[in-house]
């Protein structure tokens, strides 16, 4: 699932820590959910959506486009 | 030529994975190392109770060899905490909960490294072959009884903080992949072993090396899932 954290984290210029710490996670949890190899739960979606102020779908994109290719 | 002190004091240059905060391939080189570590002592220790073994005393080839490999130790354990300076500044600093994380592995290693001493030092106290740690030779009561409740008391509690405290959801679900993995490989791989032994094919299945194997592959599968 791709996502924008890297580039919301870098507008706040946050390091990988300083998310973490605010997520409760890892640096390593951050690196893996920005570089997309781990989709994170919807608990931590939730999170993380909160903690920048928008909406989850603003932030993950699971590459469905509404079924406007069928 | 750069002097020691400043070579200790510089910010080690990070590779694109680290600066991005992937620091697996540095840990992979701390277990590589630490394991290195444990076995050059184990030589140390060979060598010299091969040396004094009938009362004989060290000669200058064999304080040759310990001084080696004593230096190799040195070179190993720096390494290491140079791996440990990477990881550190890899992504910034470490958070709380891998803070905690660390420590407790890093305890867990101490407590294991005493462990494994214990054993060496009352190698020899049964009349039995020589103790490993895998052996299945007979032990001092006490110590079995001792490690039995580490094992069986401690070591749940300690797993039970791990779980709860010190790791977050991608480590845990790297661990509950792990376990998969190696539950398959347990409940395929030995009923496996146990027929081919039974038709006279292979040798009597070997309930430590089934362990090592089990634990070795929910190692090498979290590794690869919270590291890749």
């Amino acid at each position: 699932m791709k996502n924008r954290l890297r580039v919301l984290r870098a507008e706040r210029q946050w390091s990988q820590a300083e998310l973490g710490e605010r997520l409760d996670v890892s640096r390593q949890a951050v690196n893996a959910i920005e570089t997309g190899k781990y989709d994170p739960s919807l608990p931590l979606a939730f999170k993380i959506a909160r903690l920048f102020d928008m909406r989850i779908e603003e932030i993950f994109n699971d590459g469905f486009d509404g079924g406007k290719n069928d | 030529m750069v002097s020691m002190e400043a070579k200790m004091t510089e910010v080690p240059e990070l590779d694109g994975a680290e600066t991005e905060g992937n620091v697996g391939k540095s840990l992979a080189w701390i277990a590589v190392a630490g394991l290195a570590t444990v076995f050059t002592a184990g030589a140390i220790v060979g060598v010299i109770a091969a040396a004094t073994e009938s009362g004989g005393s060290l000669s200058g080839i064999d304080i040759a060899i310990v001084a080696g490999m004593v230096a190799i130790i040195g070179a190993l354990i720096y390494t290491q905490w140079n791996l440990a300076r990477r990881i550190r500044i890899g992504g910034g600093p470490l958070t709380i909960r891998e803070r905690l994380n660390r420590n407790i592995m890093v305890g867990c290693g101490l407590l294991g490294a005493v462990i494994g001493a214990t054993l060496v030092a009352t190698d020899g106290a049964m009349p039995s072959d020589p103790q490993t740690i895998f052996s299945d030779s007979p032990l001092p009561l006490a110590l079995a009884v001792l490690l039995a409740v580490f094992w069986g008391v401690i070591m749940p509690v300690i797993a039970w903080f791990w779980h709860t405290r010190a790791i977050d959801e991608q480590e845990a679900n790297a661990y509950r992949d792990g376990g998969y993995y190696a539950a398959y490989a347990y409940l395929m791989g030995a009923p496996t072993w146990w027929f081919l032994w039974r038709g006279g094919l292979a040798s009597e299945p070997n309930g430590t090396l089934i362990f090592c194997l089990f634990a070795i592959i929910w190692t090498a599968v979290w590794y690869w899932k919270k590291y890749r």
